[in-house]
């Protein structure tokens, strides 16, 4: 095994262009180096890309950012491989893209988040649009994984609603067109809680033992305790991280369990009366059973995006400005979001939905705070959550 | 040359290198699994004395701090609770599965069938299989609803997202991984053997003991290190029926390729599993060989 | 044979072993007809599940290239894992007991790390993503299960046959073809089914391998947990369920004329 010493200085041979690039990609190997850090410094040092691995500042978008005109992504391609959550599109929208532009969909679904970004760290997924969360797009602009869009193909983009552009996790909506969007709450019966929660310290309360769960989500476990005390969704202050560990602990004593989504169910037939829950999927759940009810916890409570995203190195990238493009239009977002149940960042759409998903008011923006990747932070998580798994 | 002379000349060819002839029979396998398997595996273990890269994969360098890490108490007692668990399933899966094995083996109409039996319900999706058993096992489910209404109890009794349920998923999910390797042991079993132990007065216990049990033991251990081991990795049945109030090994590895963005750490503590489960089996491979070279003897 | 009777205790046992492995089943065919989407209770009789297959190619699609993946991967793993196990229990050669150790590797491997380590070595080697790297990954995991499966029947199996075989003029392929392989069958079809079953019902491994437009039906499902899974999921898993009970019925009977082993006379 090489020292430390020898592979930096790999590296920086490389950096400063002493080493052909093959000759490095063959050192590299032999040492075992991996192939996301190999693409990402390759990409980092080769001509073709004058995009800097950071994301550019905020100052403007792209259009109107520069000397360097708009790229041309030439003719239409004939496919497009997109990569989604499940069910979380309108049955139809896939079909009416393709009898309008003849393109060809393939359509594949994933499960999580993280998964999406191991795929995609790796690389060669092949896929043209895939759809993470704020903090995984910041992830992945970080690592150089996504090619930036172009507006010009972007006719409807005037309709995203002001909320959804140059938000944090991708400034000058460099990379993401905005998908759809909701929030972190506690879904609960009211036919069996009152009064009515207020807030996370309810699943601290052991009136309700063993018919509450939450999220089985580090993030969204972790960050609920840490909101519960006044600070921030992604903190990685050692004590803060502390604190929520320890009311961690004692709500597993009165939770049911740490579950996903499909608490849905247990919900409406009254296992559960409590769930941590996004605001959507209450929704839905709230059509079997008109007694759930979604509470936006006071202390704050986390508010996310999903965008649509291009991979680097995507086969079709005209096709995909084409969906982008297609999405963006009023109807389809209504039809896509009257589907999911969840809110639609397009201005033009918001008021024709079948169930209304507001916008959040001045006052509920005030607690909702939009999650960060936790960068270095993540191993200290990581150890808090396997400490609250093995309590 | 006629193809019949062709055949004698590699069969005596065969007869001369009896090594070259295992290695004949070996190469397929193992160089499907050496170039997609192992190939891949060195590059994992690579990446577990590398430094963790900050959203994921690893950086450059060298370091044995994964390693390390795996020492810290929070971790041991992981490992010795999978180990626990799994060493619980295995035992569990061989009292269930060898009277399946045992009886299925014995029949004389519908033995395929029945055996079929055994593996059908793993032909449905996992996930479907485990919200049937969620049905059946929570509060309000069809098993609580069941007793309540005979009278047997009055409160539910709390079952899905307990260590009971855990242990009900495994065993389920398991199963299998035992019944199919007693069987492929029993199924041979030389039944005049049988006969004439019962001829000469054994009885049924004796016989079972003495005459089935030996010969059907690779069958058994064939059979517990199918259940054993995959068990030690298994992480959606803690999670689903656990409702993930525990922590397996196998849910620490994932979070470390997914939430917690670890792979060298990830990779360590299979390398660490991986390591003691080869060591078990080694000491295991080295006992029975000794044991057959005494037999021969 | 019939003088050697089992005790009703046993029957009675295994049944109920049944019942354990089949009662979960037994709901998931109930709610394939049941209106309810989210399957909590019962809400009335429905045929909706089977009819909306029509409009989810998604499991259509998925079931397909489960069905090619599990046959594909089946084949060449059992055959693969058989000459393994043969080389391993009929030959005395030099790191035999390391070659045995070295099986388990794949099967005590956490799922994740074979998943991502062949995805990077695929993305190395630009392997192109879809069936035939599933294929692949399948057929690597089920090697070993496989050879660990036909070793059980292996060892210790009655070599009298064989060698009277020989003796009676049978030259060794004869006798393999003639003898060794029908006394081999039973574990050669456990280990074929173990590995068609652990293939059809991969999901972690399968996600990381797989490329655009060639998702198996587990993935269409595990996708699908964090929403809701369809009740056309129980539709399709109940179909699966009653055509491959017909097949296997059907084979044994008209097998049972002529039985593959004899072991009974």
């Amino acid at each position: 095994m090489p020292t430390k010493k020898e592979t930096d200085d790999l590296f920086k041979s490389l950096i400063e262009g002493r080493l052909p690039r093959r000759d490095f990609i063959r050192a590299a190997l032999a040492f075992g180096a991996s192939a996301t850090a190999l693409g990402s410094v390759l990409e980092a040092c080769s001509g073709e890309t004058a995009e800097a691995p950071k994301p550019p500042p905020p100052s403007g978008p792209p259009t109107a950012a520069g000397p360097a005109p708009e790229a041309d992504l030439g003719p239409m391609e004939t496919e497009l491989n997109i990569y989604n959550w499940s069910d979380y599109i309108a049955e139809d929208t896939v079909a009416n893209f393709e009898k309008e532009t003849g393109v060809k969909v393939k359509y594949d679904t994933y499960e999580s988040n993280e998964e999406l970004l191991a795929k995609l760290q790796v690389g060669g997924s092949g896929y043209d649009i895939v759809v993470p969360t704020g903090y995984i797009l910041s992830v992945l602009s970080a690592q150089n994984l996504l090619e930036p869009l172009v507006k010009k193909y972007l006719t409807n983009w005037k309709n995203v609603a002001p909320l959804f552009v140059n938000p944090t996790f991708d400034p000058s909506n460099t990379f993401g067109v905005p998908w759809q969007w909701g929030t972190t709450g506690i879904a609960y019966r009211s036919d069996k809680i009152t009064p009515p929660p207020e807030g996370w310290a309810l699943f601290l309360d052991a009136k309700y033992k063993n018919k509450m769960t939450m999220l089985n989500d580090e993030r969204d476990v972790i960050g609920a305790f840490l909101k519960l005390r006044g600070k921030s969704l992604s903190s990685a202050d050692p004590a803060d991280l502390e604190a929520a560990k320890t009311d961690a602990i004692a709500a597993k004593a009165n939770l049911k369990a740490f579950i996903s989504a499909e608490v849905k169910g247990q919900v409406v037939s009254g296992d559960v009366w409590a769930a941590q829950l996004w605001n959507g999927d209450t929704a839905q759940a709230s059509k079997e059973e008109p007694n759930i009810k979604y509470c936006l916890p006071k202390e704050g409570a986390a508010f996310w995006t999903d965008s649509l995203v291009i991979p680097k190195g995507a086969p079709h990238k005209r096709a995909a400005h084409a969906f982008m493009d297609f999405i963006l239009r009023p109807d389809v977002a209504t039809s896509i979001s009257d589907f999911t149940g969840y809110g639609t960042p397009n201005a033009e759409a918001v008021a024709k939905l079948a169930v209304p998903v507001p916008y959040p008011t001045e006052e509920e923006l005030k607690r909702l705070e939009i999650q960060k990747d936790l960068g270095k932070a993540a191993q200290a998580w990581d150890q808090l959550w396997t400490e609250i798994g093995a309590a | 040359m006629n193809p019949f002379a062709l055949r004698q000349a590699a069969l005596r060819w065969f007869h001369r290198h009896k090594e070259t002839q295992a290695w004949a029979l070996l190469a397929p396998g193992f160089g499907w699994l050496g170039v997609f398997f192992l190939a891949p595996l060195l590059i994992m273990f690579g990446y577990s004395f590398m430094p963790r890269g900050e959203y994921g994969g690893v950086e450059a360098g060298f370091t044995l701090e994964h390693y390390a890490r795996f020492a810290d108490p929070l971790y041991i007692k992981i490992l010795w609770r999978t180990l626990l668990d799994s060493t619980v399933c295995t035992l569990i899966c061989l009292v269930t599965g060898y009277p399946v094995a045992y009886v299925v083996a014995r029949a004389t109409k519908w033995r395929n069938f029945l055996m079929f039996l055994v593996i059908l319900p793993f032909w449905t999706s996992f996930l479907v299989r485990t919200f049937a058993m969620i049905f059946l096992l929570r509060d309000t489910g069809l098993v609580n609803t069941l007793l309540i209404n005979l009278g047997v109890i009055q409160e539910p009794i709390i079952m899905l997202y307990t260590p009971f349920a855990v242990m009900l998923g495994l065993v389920y999910g398991f199963v299998p991984f035992m019944v199919l390797p007693i069987y492929a042991s029993l199924e041979k079993l030389d039944l005049s053997l049988l006969e004439a132990a019962e001829v000469l007065g054994a009885r049924p216990a004796e016989r079972f003991f003495r005459i089935t049990l030996p010969l059907s033991m690779p069958g058994v251990v064939a059979g517990c290190l199918l259940v054993f081991i995959p068990a030690l990795g298994s992480f959606l049945t803690s999670d689903l029926l656990g409702g993930a109030k525990e922590i397996l090994i196998g849910n620490l590895v994932q979070n470390q390729f997914t939430t917690a963005r670890n792979w060298p750490f990830g990779s360590a503590a299979s390398f660490i599993v991986m390591a003691l489960v080869l060591l078990a089996v080694m000491i295991y491979l080295r006992a029975r060989d000794r044991g057959n070279e005494l037999g021969a003897q | 044979m019939h003088s050697l009777k089992m005790p009703i205790w046993l029957t009675a046992f295994v049944a109920a072993v049944y019942a354990f492995l089949h009662i979960p089943l037994l709901v998931l065919v109930v709610f394939s007809f049941n209106e309810s989407k989210y399957g909590v209770s019962w809400t009335g009789f429905t045929t909706h599940w089977y009819e909306r297959l029509w409009e989810r190619q998604d499991i259509i699609d998925g079931l397909k290239a489960s069905v090619v993946v599990g046959v594909s991967s089946t084949v060449i793993s059992t055959l693969l894992g058989t000459l393994m196990a043969l080389a391993i229990a009929r030959h005395e050669f030099r790191g035999r007991r390391l070659m045995e150790a070295f099986l388990y590797i794949p099967i005590v491997t956490p799922e994740i790390v074979v998943g991502i380590s062949l995805l990077i070595l695929f993305v190395l080697v630009n392997f192109p993503l879809g069936l035939m790297s599933v294929v692949i990954a399948h057929v690597a995991f089920n090697i070993s299960f496989v050879v660990v499966v036909v070793l059980a029947r292996l060892q210790g199996m009655d070599r009298n046959l064989e060698e009277a075989a020989m003796i009676l003029g049978a030259d060794e392929l004869t006798t393999f073809w003639r003898i060794t392989v029908p006394l081999l069958w039973p574990g050669i079809l456990s280990g074929a089914m173990l590995a068609f079953t652990m293939s059809f019902d991969d999901y972690v491994i399968t996600s990381f391998v797989t490329g655009t437009g060639a998702s198996t039906l587990p993935i269409v499902v595990y996708t699908m947990v964090r929403k809701n899974i369809e009740p056309s999921i129980n539709a399709i898993s109940t179909i699966i369920l009653v055509i491959t009970s017909l097949l296997i019925f059907a084979a044994d009977r008209l097998g049972r004329d002529k039985p593959l082993v004899k072991s009974e006379e």
